[in-house]
This record gives structure tokens, C-alpha cells and sequence, in this order.
């Protein structure tokens, strides 16, 4: 979930407040376009069961070729000169003085800079910050004002030539002369970002109706009083006083609560964290002055966004904007490269160019100093507890989370982790909010968790106390509370399809990890003297999507059966670009000869969108959607675990309109042929007897047709032989009618456009006017209520992890022994990236939970000393690399749809190793990480 | 301050280079980066923590070993044989790939890699501690622990190490004489 908090809806908010940019104007004037990534693979990359033998991007990937778009330098990109220059920037590393200028006396006459850009320079050009609050108010620290926030660059450094800018970007390392300070001056930190509170209680049981939540209501929100939030009076006049009146009757109950109720208040810290993508921010850009024409090839998440918000950003500047050419390569970012603030800065670098390419890429310590964080998150939490049932009656947690100095996705961080509190239980009534407030710190955004690993984590580490307070089997009580299919989330909002935590559960006890642990932990340290054994479990859930995701997929073949695939979605390293094209090979039996990825410029889908998803007004929004080429959004950047759910969608759409409106109908005139209607006639052959699989088309006991004659019996008849599909949804599939001649016909698509085949009669191809293609106008759209926003989210994966350490009370040190994990994310479209995401997913999560940690201010990372050698990242001895295993519930059908996993696969073995920590020590531990210091404090 | 150069030769993936002038301070990653445009090893965090910019050194008896690129001057290359992740599968006269290595081929069939940034040290380093246990081959029940060792070293952020592990292990058991009962 982004909610309300989005870049787009600032952007359009300046607008809305006079910015002189037509949003509307820029898709024609903006290109984004992948790097076609050579070696292409081998012939021998799917087997004959159809499955990859290897990844899409294998090859390339193994040896070396360029992939990353810090691989890239302007002589390898087709049409851009073969001398380039390279930048960097110097940074503040404190807010409490004024910024005074630079010094580069150290450099000697030789490494000065060609050329020196400030933020003075900027406002002479009219070079204004993008989307301004979202990205901040300025790049460059003006002269005479505080920075914003630690590590905020003060100026841009342009070389001509790479020797001279290395050896000037090593001389200034660390070099605490280079950027001057003057007089103590005030804090230009902004005021703090926003504050929402979800409030619900149900109507008696968990489905009836509620008495009052989100969904059914709105989210609670509030501006700030100092550094508390100020939230609406209680009362009965509007939504938000309900809301309040609820939070305040919950509040009552737990206060008045009597012997027979445990009430359990805990407070809890998860600290900053930096995303440690090994590919740090980079780009490459070349503004050509004398053409209008800025061409690009940055790392990023959201490329379209990127491309969109460089030409807001010039727009009103000295240097004349034409087209822009954004190129992405191949990326990794764990979400921190998804609305990040550096690829202006790249933009920047290249205005400053004079007329040459130029390069900016960090290195490490500058990623830290400067790259987004995972968001620090004080949580304080009250469970109430029936003694005798073990019934969950309330839960109430208040969220505060550090966004730092620019505000980013901060807000919504905060929200999404309130949202989550609730882990994998149903509570009658709940109350969670989230203040997000702002500081010097280097600002955080959307990091792979997106604020739900934090709160959740807490919820499962107060679960383990709760069971122990009140003498009950932890498993027994989250058997007692689970979110079951068909109830609601704390919003209000029933999750999509079966609930099957109980599954997992019984699994989980069933391990002989839970099973034996009381006899393994005698059996250890009776054996071993001075160490401490334990098991812990810990369970989520992780919602995946935003409540606003678009995406466009084509399908296409030739009459020799060739066939073409192209995507909005780009490779960050999931293998998203692999099980696209299975997915296609899946529903065709056939995989794609050429696929297209990152694709952004898409002709043939000429869509309106004011890309406001979240704050059209319902009215207006029913007005809208009358145009048919209206959409809430073109497209959404890679983030949110949305691959292969999300994005999958229009492939397996696009997949599946191919084989109603081609493959089927061309498939029954050749088994039609020949009098009487052929081999067909006498059997009673359906559609749901279609078989595509191994590049042949069998139905019933018909002769088996290759993919290829068929394709060519479309062309011939001039059937639809190509189909692109854009999609949308919002907490549910916006669906959309449409008549290609022979009656209406709803599918899961909110726009579609199709190619006809070589022999389609002149009037059909007249109408393939856009590139080739036919946009189809729907008959009409029906897009999910905008009330659904407030769901917050409504399709979850879940995943647990046993977790099996020993603790040394000598060194503090805690080892991983094993552990095992049981998740349900469905159908796994290509397993070997399922079960990669799980194994990368647990090292990440047990870095967070033992290893990692920056602080926030002074002696943090915006000081540019940061890097691999104290931060100290999991390696392969901290993993149990050779002990770990997982277990996958079956899917509960063919049709089971994949869920996107990539976040909830590092989050349960936070909690389950602090729980075995307990288990093993005896001792509770509140704060992340659990380091050897902490554990030896709480043993002395 | 002055730049001063250094003339510098040595052999990259069978090729001579040089001489050619480079900055005597520039770090080796820069350039193979920089000046001879192979960035296959890549840049992690510049200071030999990593590992992903490790390459093989080829030592006149034939044995193989790594060395970080980051934090090692080119003057410590002049004269020596350097094999980047780029020159490690065979290729044609234009360049295309015709056949992996050994190990390049057991990491693209166990799915070792996701983003891939830190593949180039994984390849070095699993290719330096195979051709290792030809000289001196590893007892069964030591495997593990021998590949823990020669790979720990190496930071992968995306996988969790279980699948490059993994493919180490099967290419050595697969390959005769690597591996005793």
C-alpha cells in the first residue's frame, strides 16, 4: 500500500497550485527504453517440460557482460559520444551550522574540478526540486543555511577527464576542511511528515458487519502539535470523530479491564538499517543543448517516474527540454531505488556537462551517506488477552517512525506498518497508528519490508511473552487467534482467497525443531558447558501491491508461430524477466522467441490518466471511466513484491486473450476442415478441452496441432493475432468490456488493443492505426470503488521460520544452528526463484535482527565514514548456509494464483530468532539488533 | 599535487595490454573499468570487504589465486596474468560465447545468482578453490566446511549463499578426483 502519500500525488498537487507543467504532454515527449542485453540465452534454456534450465539473464549475468546500469559508460551506448566527464558530490555532515562554501585547496592547481555547480547556480537556471516535500525543498545546501539533513550534498564537481576526477574524489575523502561551516544557524529540517490511525471494531463476531473501521469509514489523520500528533476530537459528526469515539471506547475497555483479562504493554525499537544493494546509485547523462534532447541511463526501480519527473524538473529552467532518452539496465535496490532522489541529481550532473556525457556513481560510503534507508520504528504496544480463552479482545499500537530530512515514502511507511501490527491474527478491536516524523537523519523510504518487518516482528516477539505470562503453548494461542479465511483485517478488509495459517501452524509444531526442543536444549548444554540452546518460531503475513497497480503486457506471433513478448516490468535480480516468460509459456505452450522488457513507450495503448489513484473522487472517477481511454494509472514502478501477482497479470491476461481470441478458434477451423466438419464434428469438443503445452495444441482426442500451423491459420484467416492488455487494480481487478465483432465480451483488463493477422480483410487492418495495432474502445469499465483504498491491502502471503541458535554467555555470541521455513505462496510459477527469494529473504532478515545497525544522527551514515567494514552485513557463516530448509503448502488448485513473497520471506525469522534467544537465555530483548553486547548485559 | 603515470603491461584474459600510461595511484578495478571497459568485476564497497571485485591471478607454475581489485594498486599487476569473470568461458573469433566454465555453468543451473552484481567473485573464487583441489583433493566429509571457507568471505546480498554453496559442491563431486571417500 502507498496510499495517499504517492509521488504522483504531490506532483499533481503542485499542479493543482499553479506548477506550470501539463502532465499529459510528457508521455509523448518521454522514451524508456531497456538496454537489449547481450548474450541472449542459449537455445537449451527451457527443457522439454517447458521450465528454464537456467535464468532469462543467466548468461550475461555469469559472465560478466554488461548488465547493471553501472556497467555502462557513454561509449557503450548507441549514439552518444565516446569522451565523457565524471562527477561527484561533496557533502554536509552537520545541520547545526550554516554552509560557507567549499575549500579545494587540498587538490592542488591540477585536480580542480572543470566544473563546480551550487545550489546558487540551480536557482540562476530555475532548476527547481522535483515533486517539492516528497524530494525535499533543495538539491544543494544554499550558502549561509543549514543543510536538511545529515549528508545532504552542498555541490556538484564536474571532471572532464576520469584520472583527475579519482584522484581528486579520493584526495577529498574524509577530508573535513573541504566543505566550510560558519555560525550556528537554525534547523532547516522540515516539520514532521503525517500521522494516520486505523481504527476498528467489529460487529460482534468477525463477519458481521463492522461497527466501525477504515474501509467502512475512513483512516484517521492528523497534523502535528510540537512532536505529537493532534488527532480530531471524538464525537459522532463525522467519520474521523467516529473514529476517534471507537479508539476511545477501546482505550476505556483496556483500561477498565479486570483480573480475568491480561493486559501486556510492551515497547519496542527496530532500528535503521541501510538496504546494502550491491550495485550503489549511478547514472550516466547527456544533455545535448543544441538539440533539447537529455538521454539517460540511470539505475532505478521506477524508470517511468524517473523519465517523467526530469522533464517537470527542467521545465521551467534555462536548458531547453525536447524528448528525453532514459535507458535502464538491469538494477537491484530492494526498493531503495524506487523514488529515490539521486537520479535527479544525475540529471543535474548532465546539464552541467557542457554538452558531454557525465557520469555519477557512488561509492560505498556515499551510498550510505546518501542512499534510502530502512525506516528506525519505536513501537509501543497493548494486548489484551481473556485468561481463560486465550482470546485476543483488543490491540492497540502507536507507531513512530523516522522518515529523516526528506520525506519520501515516509508516510506511507508508517501507515503500511500500522497496518500490519496485527500479524496473523484477527482482533475484535483494534487501534494502530503511525506518526511519522521527521529529523536530520539521511532520509528513508521504501526498503523491502516497507514498515510491516518492524511492527510485526514486534507483534510476534509480544505473542511469545503473552503465551509464557499466560502459561499457555505459544502455538495454542496463535491457533486461538488466527486470522481465518473469510475475516477481516483491521481496516475491515476481506483478505483475498483462503487464509491457511492453521496449516502452516500444524506443520510448524509438527517439526521435530518445536517438537524436541525442550530435549535438545537439556541434551546441548548439558554437553556443552557455557552455551545456551533455543528454538523460536515467528509467523507473518506481507501484503504485496500498492492499492494502485498498473501495468501493460504484449503478445504477439508471426505467421511462422514467432512469437513476441513485451513488459512494462525490468530485471532487479527476482528473475521477474524469467517468470514472465514462463508464465507465457504456461497458458501457450509455447515461451516467447523475443521478449521486451522495461518497455515504457507503448503506441498502441493511447491512455488518459491524471495518475491520481488514490484521491479521485468517487463521482468523478465514475465520470471518468466513461472515456474509454481513461485509466487511474499507466504504470507502476517494480516494488511491493509486485512481479509476479501484479505484474503477471497482464502477461497471463494478455496470454489468455491470445488463446480465446487465436488459438482456439484457428485451432477448430483446422480440425473443422473437410466435409461434414472434419475430425471435430463427431466429438463433443468444448473449450475447457483446450491443451497447450510443448509447443502443440491437443484437444480431446483431436490430431495434435504445432503452435506454429496454427498461428499460421490465424494469420490466414486474419484472426486477432496480437494482443496488448493494460490492467489495473485496486484491492481488486478493475474489469472492462469490450466487442471485437462478435458480441460484448468483460474481461480483467481496463484497456486492450490487438493486431489482426496478414489476412484480415482491409477494413479490420485500416483500423491498425497506432503502431501496427487497434485500440479497442470498451463498451464500458468497472474499476473497484475508491472507498476500497481504505482497505489498505487485501492479498497476503504468508510465511513462518523456525529458528534453532545457541548463545555463548561468554562472547554474547549467538550462532544459527538450522533453521525451517513453511510458506503458502501458491503456484510457483518458476521454483528455483522461489525458494533463491526465501534463502536471500532469511539472510537479509537475520542480518536485521542480529547484525545490522546504523544510528540515526551525528555519528551515522550522512557522516560518509560508512561502510562494509563496520556495518556489518550476514555472510555465509551467519545463515546456517548447509541447515536450512523449506516447505511449501501445495497450492490449492491448478489455478492457485502466485503471491508475491519477495518481503515476507525475510520477516519471520526476526522474531523467531529473538524468541529463541529467549528460549535459550531466559531473557526478553526489545531493541534490534540482538548483538553479543546486549545479550551480555542482560545475562551479567 | 601531480598526477604522475606509470607505464604499465600485463596480460588480461590472454591478451597483452600496454604499455600504457595509467596514474600510479589508480586502483586496479578503475582500470579494468575505466580503461579497458571491463567492468564484469564490479565495485562494491572499495575497500577488500566484498570481494565482488575479485579476479584470478595466473602464477608462472600454473596455480590459480584471487586478488581484490579494489583495494590493489595496477602497478601490483605490471607483468602478471589476470583473469577477469570476463575471461573465463571460451569464445569465438567475434567474441560470442561458445561454452561456460565448469563453474559458470553449475551457478546458471542451480539459479545461484539473483541480481547477479557479486557473480564476477563468486566465479573467482569458486574457480580458484576447484582448481585447488586438484592439487589437493578434499575428504568427503570435509566438503562443506572447505567450501565455507573458500567462499565466506564473499557478500551476497540477494541469495543467501545456500544455491552458489550448493553448486560448488556439486561441481566438485561431479568432477572426478576433487573429492576423496
Amino acid at each position: 500500500m502507498r496510499t495517499a502519500f504517492t509521488r504522483r500525488n504531490f506532483l499533481k498537487a503542485g499542479i493543482v497550485a499553479g506548477v506550470a507543467i501539463k502532465i499529459s504532454s510528457l508521455p509523448q515527449r518521454v522514451e524508456a527504453r531497456l538496454i537489449e542485453t547481450p548474450p541472449k540465452p542459449g537455445s537449451d534454456w527451457l527443457n522439454a517440460k517447458g521450465k528454464p534450465n537456467y535464468r532469462l539473464d543467466a548468461i550475461a549475468k555469469v559472465t560478466g557482460e554488461k548488465t547493471f546500469s553501472r556497467d555502462y559508460r557513454a561509449r557503450d551506448l548507441d549514439g552518444w559520444p565516446q569522451a565523457q566527464s565524471h562527477a561527484f558530490l561533496l557533502h554536509a555532515t552537520r545541520t547545526d551550522r550554516a554552509f560557507a562554501g567549499i575549500d579545494l585547496t587540498l587538490l592542488g592547481e591540477d585536480l580542480q574540478p572543470d566544473r563546480v555547480v551550487l545550489h546558487e547556480d540551480l536557482v540562476a537556471d530555475g532548476i527547481e526540486i522535483p515533486v517539492p516535500g516528497f524530494y525535499g525543498d533543495v538539491f544543494l545546501v544554499p550558502n549561509g543555511q543549514t543543510a536538511r539533513l545529515l549528508g545532504q550534498p552542498v555541490a556538484l564537481l564536474v571532471y572532464h577527464d576520469f584520472a583527475r576526477y579519482d584522484a581528486a574524489k579520493r584526495r577529498v575523502r574524509f577530508d573535513d576542511t573541504v566543505v566550510r561551516y560558519g555560525e550556528a544557524a537554525p534547523s532547516t529540517t522540515p516539520g514532521h511528515y503525517a500521522a494516520a490511525r486505523y481504527v476498528r471494531i467489529d460487529g460482534g463476531d468477525p463477519y458481521a458487519e463492522d461497527r466501525y473501521s477504515s474501509l467502512k469509514e475512513t483512516v484517521i489523520r492528523a497534523g502535528f502539535a510540537g512532536d505529537e500528533p493532534q488527532w480530531p476530537a471524538a464525537g459522532a459528526a463525522d467519520p474521523m470523530a467516529r473514529g476517534m469515539a471507537a479508539a476511545a471506547e477501546i482505550g476505556k475497555e483496556i483500561a477498565a479491564a479486570g483480573e480475568d483479562v491480561l493486559v501486556l504493554k510492551r515497547s519496542y525499537f527496530s532500528q535503521s538499517i541501510d538496504a546494502s544493494a550491491m550495485e550503489a546509485d549511478n547514472g550516466n547523462v547527456w544533455y545535448d543543448p543544441s538539440t533539447g534532447i537529455l538521454r539517460a541511463m540511470i539505475a532505478t526501480q521506477s524508470p517511468y517516474e524517473v523519465a517523467e519527473v526530469s522533464a517537470h524538473m527542467l521545465s521551467k529552467s534555462a536548458h531547453p527540454l525536447r524528448e528525453i532518452d532514459l535507458k535502464v539496465g538491469y538494477t537491484v535496490g530492494y526498493g531503495t531505488k524506487d523514488h529515490t532522489i539521486f537520479p535527479f541529481f544525475c540529471v543535474l550532473a548532465g546539464l552541467y556537462g557542457e554538452g558531454r556525457p557525465v557520469r555519477l556513481a557512488n561509492d560505498r560510503y556515499e551510498q550510505f551517506q546518501t542512499g534510502l534507508k530502512r525506516h528506525a520504528f519505536w513501537m509501543d504496544n497493548v494486548l489484551a488477552i481473556d485468561r481463560k480463552t486465550g482470546k485476543f479482545r483488543a490491540m492497540t499500537g502507536t507507531y513512530r517512525n523516522d522518515g529523516g530530512g526528506r520525506e519520501n515514502f515516509s508516510a506511507s511507511v508508517g501507515a503500511v506498518g500500522a497496518t500490519a501490527a496485527q500479524s496473523i491474527y484477527y482482533l475484535p478491536k483494534s487501534d494502530f497508528s503511525a506518526a511519522t516524523v521527521a529529523s536530520r537523519a539521511v532520509d528513508a523510504g521504501s526498503t523491502r519490508g516497507y514498515g510491516t518487518l518492524q511492527t510485526m516482528a514486534a507483534t510476534e516477539m509480544m505473542l511469545d511473552e503473552a503465551a509464557e505470562l499466560l502459561g499457555m503453548d505459544a502455538m495454542d494461542l496463535r491457533l486461538a487467534n488466527i486470522l481465518r479465511s473469510g475475516m477481516k483485517n483491521t481496516q475491515g478488509a476481506i483478505p483475498a482467497g483462503a487464509m491457511r495459517h492453521e496449516e502452516i501452524i500444524e506443520r510448524a509444531r509438527a517439526h521435530p525443531l518445536w517438537r524436541e526442543r525442550e530435549s535438545r536444549k537439556a541434551a546441548f548444554e548439558a554437553e556443552n558447558p557455557g552455551k545456551k540452546y533455543g528454538v523460536g518460531y515467528g509467523h507473518v503475513q506481507k501484503d504485496y501491491g500498492t492499492g494502485a497497480e498498473a501495468a501493460l503486457a504484449a503478445l504477439s506471433f508471426d505467421a511462422g508461430g514467432r512469437l513476441s513478448f513485451a513488459h512494462v516490468a525490468h530485471e532487479m535480480g527476482t528473475g521477474t524477466t524469467t517468470a514472465q516468460a514462463i508464465m507465457v509459456a504456461d497458458i501457450l505452450g509455447v515461451a516467447p522467441d523475443d521478449t521486451e522488457y522495461g518497455r515504457v513507450k507503448w503506441p498502441q495503448m493511447p491512455l488518459n490518466t491524471k495518475d491520481q489513484p488514490y484521491t479521485t473522487p468517487q463521482d468523478e472517477e465514475d465520470r471518468l471511466k466513461l472515456d474509454p481511454r481513461w485509466t487511474p494509472s499507466f504504470t507502476s514502478p517494480m516494488s511491493a513484491s509486485n512481479s509476479v501477482y501484479y505484474l503477471g497479470h497482464a502477461t497471463r491476461e494478455a496470454a489468455r486473450l491470445l488463446v480465446e481470441l487465436a488459438v482456439w478458434p484457428a485451432a477448430k477451423a483446422l480440425w473443422s476442415r473437410g466435409i461434414g466438419g472434419g475430425q471435430m464434428a463427431p466429438e463433443a469438443v468444448r473449450r475447457e478441452d483446450l491443451r497447450l503445452a510443448g509447443g502443440m495444441v491437443n484437444a480431446a482426442g483431436l490430431q495434435p496441432l504445432a503452435f506454429a500451423d496454427v498461428a499460421a491459420e490465424a494469420h490466414r484467416q486474419g484472426l486477432v493475432t496480437g494482443i496488448t492488455v493494460h490492467t489495473f487494480n485496486r484491492w481488486q481487478w478493475a474489469e472492462a468490456e469490450f466487442d471485437l465483432g462478435d458480441g460484448p465480451r468483460r474481461f480483467a483488463i481496463d484497456a486492450l488493443a490487438v493486431r489482426y493477422g496478414e489476412g484480415a480483410l482491409a477494413e479490420r487492418k485500416a483500423l491498425m492505426t497506432l503502431d501496427g495495432w487497434h485500440f479497442v474502445d470498451r463498451n464500458a469499465a468497472f474499476y473497484p470503488p475508491v472507498q476500497r483504498n481504505n482497505a489498505g491491502v487485501t492479498y497476503y502471503a504468508p510465511m513462518a521460520t523456525l529458528a534453532e541458535v545457541v548463545v555463548d554467555t561468554a562472547t554474547g555470541d549467538v550462532s544459527l544452528l538450522s533453521h525451517h521455513s513453511i510458506m503458502d505462496c501458491g503456484t510457483h510459477v518458476v521454483p528455483e526463484l522461489v525458494s533463491g527469494q526465501v534463502q536471500g529473504g532469511l539472510a537479509m532478515g537475520i542480518g536485521h535482527v542480529l547484525k545490522e545497525y546504523l544510528p540515526l544522527y551525528e555519528d551515522g551514515p550522512g557522516d560518509g565514514t560508512w561502510n562494509w567494514n563496520r556495518y556489518e552485513l550476514p555472510m555465509a557463516s551467519d545463515v546456517a548456509v548447509w541447515s536450512q530448509t523449506v516447505d511449501f503448502l501445495p497450492p490449492l488448485s491448478d489455478t492457485d494464483p502466485p503471491r508475491g513473497m519477495a518481503e515476507v520471506v525475510m520477516i519471520a525469522v526476526v522474531p523467531a530468532v529473538a524468541n529463541a534467544i529467549t528460549h535459550a537465555t531466559g531473557k526478553r530483548f526489545y531493541s534490534l539488533p540482538i548483538t553479543p553486547e546486549k545479550i551480555l548485559e542482560a545475562l551479567a | 599535487m601531480t598526477l604522475t603515470t606509470v607505464k604499465l603491461t600485463l596480460t588480461v584474459n590472454g591478451e597483452q595490454v600496454g604499455p600504457v600510461d595509467v596514474p600510479e595511484t589508480m586502483m586496479m578495478q578503475d582500470f579494468l573499468h575505466e580503461y579497458l571497459g571491463l567492468t564484469g568485476s564490479r565495485m562494491g564497497c572499495g575497500q577488500g570487504i566484498c570481494h565482488a571485485c575479485t579476479v584470478i591471478v595466473e602464477k608462472e607454475d600454473g596455480s590459480l589465486s584471487e586478488m581484490r581489485t579494489c583495494i590493489t594498486g595496477v602497478q601490483w599487476f605490471a607483468g602478471r596474468k589476470v583473469r577477469t569473470v570476463e575471461g573465463h568461458a571460451r569464445r569465438d573469433g567475434d567474441g560470442a560465447i561458445t561454452e561456460l566454465s565448469p563453474v559458470q555453468r553449475a551457478f546458471i543451473e542451480h539459479f545461484s545468482f539473483q541480481c547477479g552484481y557479486c557473480t564476477p567473485g563468486f566465479v573467482a573464487a569458486a574457480t580458484v578453490f576447484l582448481d585447488g583441489l586438484k592439487k589437493k583433493p578434499v575428504r568427503r566429509d570435509a566438503l562443506e566446511q572447505a567450501i565455507s571457507d573458500a567462499l565466506g568471505k564473499h557478500i551476497c546480498r540477494c541469495t543467501g549463499y545456500v544455491r552458489y554453496f550448493e553448486a560448488v559442491r556439486d561441481l566438485a563431486l561431479k568432477t572426478p578426483g576433487l573429492v576423496e571417500a
